[in-house]
C-alpha cells in the first residue's frame, strides 16, 4: 500500500526529467547553432580571403604596371607609385597570411605567391630599375618586356589559383551554411516543438498525479458532506494523496458504520417505542378485565344485602381478579430484572419428572375440555435448577396448549433424557402459529393473531421462559403447524453437566 | 694507420654508391625552375681578325655558381663562349654544371647584363630537357648574376 513513491519524490524525479530533457534540447539547440555560427564564419572567411587576394593582386599589377612605366618612360618621378606599392605589400601579405593560416593548401599557395612577388621585385624589378638607369638600350629589348610579362603572367595565374581554390572553399562553405541553416531551423522548430511537448507531459503528469487525486478527494469530500456516507475512492494514488485517500475512505467507512449503527438503534427505539405503546394499550386491557370485575363486586357487596354464600362466591372472585394482577404485576417485575440482569436464581437438584405431573395435576383440575397425557420414563431426569422458576416455564407452556386449543383436546407433556440433556416438551393439537408469524414469536409482547381470536395474554410468557431457561444453560424451541397445532420443547443440562455449563454462563 | 684508411675507402664508397644510386633514380619529371647566382670568375676577349670589335670575335666567360641559401660554397660552374656576329650581338652556347648534372644553353646575347639563352639540353636530371636561361645581372653590373632556369622536361 505504501510502496509507491511520495508525491514529492515523484515531482522531483518528473522536475528533474523534465530539466535533463531541456537541458538536452538546448544542448542540441546549441550545438547546431554553433555549427550554424561556425558555417557562416566560413563563409565570411572566404569573403575575406578573396577580397585580401584581389587587393593584394591589384597591389602586384600596381607594381607592374608602375615597373613597366618607368621602364618604357626612365621618369623617377613615375616610380612613385612602384614605392607605394611595395610599402604596402608586407601588411597586405601579412593580412592574407592570417587569414588562411587555418588552411594549409591556402597558406602553402600563399606563402608561394609571396615568394614569387619578392623574386618578381627582387630578380626583375629592382635590377631592371637599376639598369634602365646604367644601360637604357637595354631595357628597351623586348626580352625585358617579355620577362616582366612572364613573371606577371605568372603571378596573376597563382592568384587565380588560389581565388579558384577559395571560390571552390566558399561554394563549399555555402553548402554547409545552408545545411547547417536547414540542419538549425529543424533542430530549434524540433527542440522548440519538443520542449512544448514535454512542459505540457508535465503539466499532465501533475494534473494527473496530483490535481485529479486532490479534486476526486474534494469531491469524494463534498459527497461526504452532502450526506453520501458510501462515497469512496481509489487508494492507488501516489504517497501522499494514497494516504489521504486511505485516511478519507477509513473516515468514510467509520462515518457509515457509526450512521448504520445509529439508525439501528433508532429503529431499536422506535420498535421498542411502539411497543411500549402497545404495553400501555395491552397492560391497560388486561389490568381493567379484573379491576372491572373486582370493582364491580365489591360494589355488588357494599350496596346490597347478600347472604354468606354470595358474598363468599364474590370475594373468591375478587381474591382470584387480584391474584391475576399481581401474576402480571410479577411477569412485569420478571421482565425488568431479567433484561437489568438482575434475575436470581435459586438452584437445587430436581426431577423433571416430578415437575411435570406437579403442574399436569394443577392444569387438569383447571379444565374440563383438555387431557392432559403425561409421557415420562423411568428413571429420574435430574436438573439443577430453581425449580419455581421453572415451574414458571413449564406452566406458561402448559398453559398456552390450553389457551390454544380452544377446541379441547389433548395436550401432551414429555419428558426424556438425551445424552447431557434433559428433553421437556408441550404438544398441543390447537390453532398452531403461521408461518409468517414463528419467526417473532419470542418477542416480547408480540402476541400474533391471538387478540383476534380472542386469547387473552400479555405476550411475555415465551419471551420469559426462554430467558429463564437460557439462563439455566439450556435452550428451547418449537416447531407448529397451523391448524393442526404446536410443540413447544426445551432443553436442560442435565444435573451432572448443569454446574459445567452454569460455569460457562458465569464465565 | 692501415686501419685509417680502410675506413676512408669504406666512406668513400658508401658515398660513391649513394651518388650513383642517387644519379641513376631520379630524373627531372616535369615543369621546373632552378634559381641560382653566379659570380664571375674570368671574361676573356680573343680579337679575331680585324682589330677591335668585329665579327667573329669571341667572349669566353667563367663563373662559379651558389645556392645560398643552402651553402655559401660554390655548388658548380658555369662555361660561355660567345662569338660576336656583328654590333652587339653574339652567338654564344655554354654549360652549367650543377651537382645533378648538366645544363646546355645556346643563343643570341646583346647585353651581358640582361640576357636569354634557349636551354637545349642536358645530362644526368637534366637529360632531355629544353627552356630558357635568363641572366639578370644584380646590382647593375656582371660580376654577379641572378640565373634562372625555367626548364620544361
Amino acid at each position: 500500500m505504501t510502496s509507491s513513491r511520495s508525491l514529492g519524490q515523484r515531482m522531483f524525479a518528473a522536475s528533474t526529467a523534465l530539466a535533463i530533457l531541456v537541458c538536452a534540447g538546448f544542448v542540441v539547440l546549441f550545438v547546431a547553432t554553433s555549427s550554424l555560427q561556425r558555417a557562416t564564419d566560413r563563409e565570411r572567411r572566404s569573403k575575406d580571403v578573396t577580397v585580401a587576394t584581389l587587393s593584394l593582386e591589384k597591389l602586384v599589377l600596381d607594381l607592374d604596371s608602375a615597373v613597366r612605366v618607368y621602364l618604357g618612360t626612365r621618369k623617377q618621378r613615375l616610380l612613385a607609385p612602384w614605392r607605394e606599392a611595395r610599402a604596402k605589400l608586407p601588411a597586405r601579405e601579412r593580412a592574407l597570411k592570417r587569414l588562411v593560416r587555418d588552411d594549409p593548401e591556402e597558406t602553402r599557395r600563399v606563402y608561394r605567391i609571396s615568394s614569387v612577388i619578392k623574386a618578381y621585385q627582387d630578380d626583375y624589378a629592382e635590377p631592371m630599375i637599376q639598369l634602365a638607369q646604367t644601360i637604357p638600350a637595354l631595357v628597351r629589348d623586348p626580352l625585358v618586356a617579355a620577362e616582366g610579362a612572364t613573371r606577371a603572367e605568372g603571378l596573376r595565374r597563382r592568384f587565380d589559383g588560389l581565388l579558384a581554390l577559395e571560390s571552390k572553399r566558399a561554394a563549399a562553405n555555402a553548402v554547409a551554411a545552408r545545411r547547417e541553416k536547414r540542419r538549425a531551423l529543424v533542430v530549434g522548430v524540433t527542440g522548440f516543438g519538443a520542449s512544448m511537448v514535454l512542459i505540457l507531459l508535465f503539466g499532465l503528469y501533475l494534473t494527473r498525479a496530483v490535481a485529479r487525486p486532490i479534486r476526486e478527494v474534494a469531491g469524494g469530500a463534498t459527497r461526504l458532506a452532502d450526506g453520501d456516507l458510501s462515497a469512496r475512492m481509489s487508494e492507488s494514488g501516489p504517497g501522499e494523496v494514497g494516504t489521504l485517500t486511505r485516511a478519507f475512505n477509513a473516515m468514510a467507512s467509520s462515518l457509515e458504520q457509526s450512521r448504520n449503527e445509529l439508525e439501528e438503534q433508532n429503529e431499536r427505539l422506535r420498535k421498542s417505542d411502539q411497543l411500549k405503546s402497545e404495553l400501555v394499550s395491552m397492560v391497560a386491557h388486561e389490568f381493567r378485565t379484573p379491576l372491572t370485575s373486582i370493582l364491580g363486586f365489591t360494589n355488588v357487596m357494599r350496596r346490597r344485602e347478600l347472604d354468606d354464600y354470595d358474598r363468599h362466591q364474590y370475594l373468591v372472585i375478587v381474591e382470584e381478579q387480584a391474584r391475576r394482577l399481581a401474576a402480571l404485576i410479577d411477569d412485569f417485575l420478571d421482565v425488568q430484572r431479567i433484561e437489568e440482569g438482575q434475575l436470581e436464581l435459586k438452584q437445587e437438584f430436581l426431577d423433571v419428572r416430578e415437575l411435570l405431573r406437579q403442574e399436569a395435576r394443577a392444569f387438569a383440575v383447571q379444565t374440563n375440555r383438555h387431557t392432559l397425557e403425561l409421557d415420562l420414563p423411568n428413571e429420574v431426569l435430574p436438573v439443577y435448577a430453581d425449580p419455581s422458576r421453572l415451574l414458571q416455564v413449564v406452566g406458561n407452556l402448559i398453559s398456552n396448549a390450553i389457551k390454544y386449543s380452544p377446541e379441547g383436546g389433548e395436550v401432551e407433556l414429555h419428558g426424556a433424557r438425551n445424552g447431557d440433556t434433559i428433553y421437556v416438551g408441550v404438544r398441543d393439537h390447537g390453532v398452531g402459529i403461521a408461518t409468517e408469524l414463528q419467526d417473532r414469536i419470542f418477542t416480547k409482547f408480540f402476541r400474533g393473531d391471538a387478540n383476534a381470536r380472542g386469547i387473552s395474554g400479555t405476550g411475555l410468557g415465551l419471551a420469559l421462559a426462554r430467558d429463564i431457561v437460557e439462563a439455566h444453560g439450556g435452550r428451547m424451541g418449537f416447531s407448529s403447524v397451523l391448524n393442526r397445532g404446536s410443540t413447544f420443547w426445551v432443553e436442560l443440562p442435565t444435573a451432572e453437566t448443569a454446574d459445567g455449563a452454569l460455569a460457562r454462563k458465569e464465565h | 694507420m692501415r686501419w685509417k684508411l680502410e675506413v676512408l675507402a669504406a666512406l668513400v664508397l658508401v658515398v660513391l654508391l649513394q651518388m650513383h644510386t642517387a644519379g641513376a633514380s631520379i630524373e627531372l619529371k616535369g615543369p621546373g625552375t632552378i634559381r641560382i647566382t653566379e659570380r664571375q670568375l674570368a671574361l676573356d676577349e680573343v680579337d679575331v681578325g680585324i682589330r677591335g670589335r668585329s665579327p667573329g670575335d669571341l667572349e669566353i666567360m667563367r663563373s662559379s655558381l651558389y645556392n645560398t641559401r643552402i651553402t655559401p660554397k660554390p655548388i658548380g660552374h658555369a662555361e660561355l663562349v660567345c662569338t660576336y656576329t656583328g654590333g652587339r650581338s653574339r652567338s654564344c652556347n655554354g654549360t652549367y654544371v650543377l651537382p645533378r648534372g648538366k645544363l646546355v644553353v645556346s643563343g643570341q646575347l646583346l647585353f651581358r647584363q640582361f640576357f636569354q639563352l634557349a636551354v637545349v639540353g642536358g645530362t644526368g636530371l637534366y637529360d632531355n630537357v629544353r627552356g630558357t636561361l635568363t641572366v639578370t645581372a644584380l646590382g647593375g653590373k656582371a660580376r654577379q648574376n641572378l640565373v634562372l632556369f625555367r626548364l620544361v622536361a
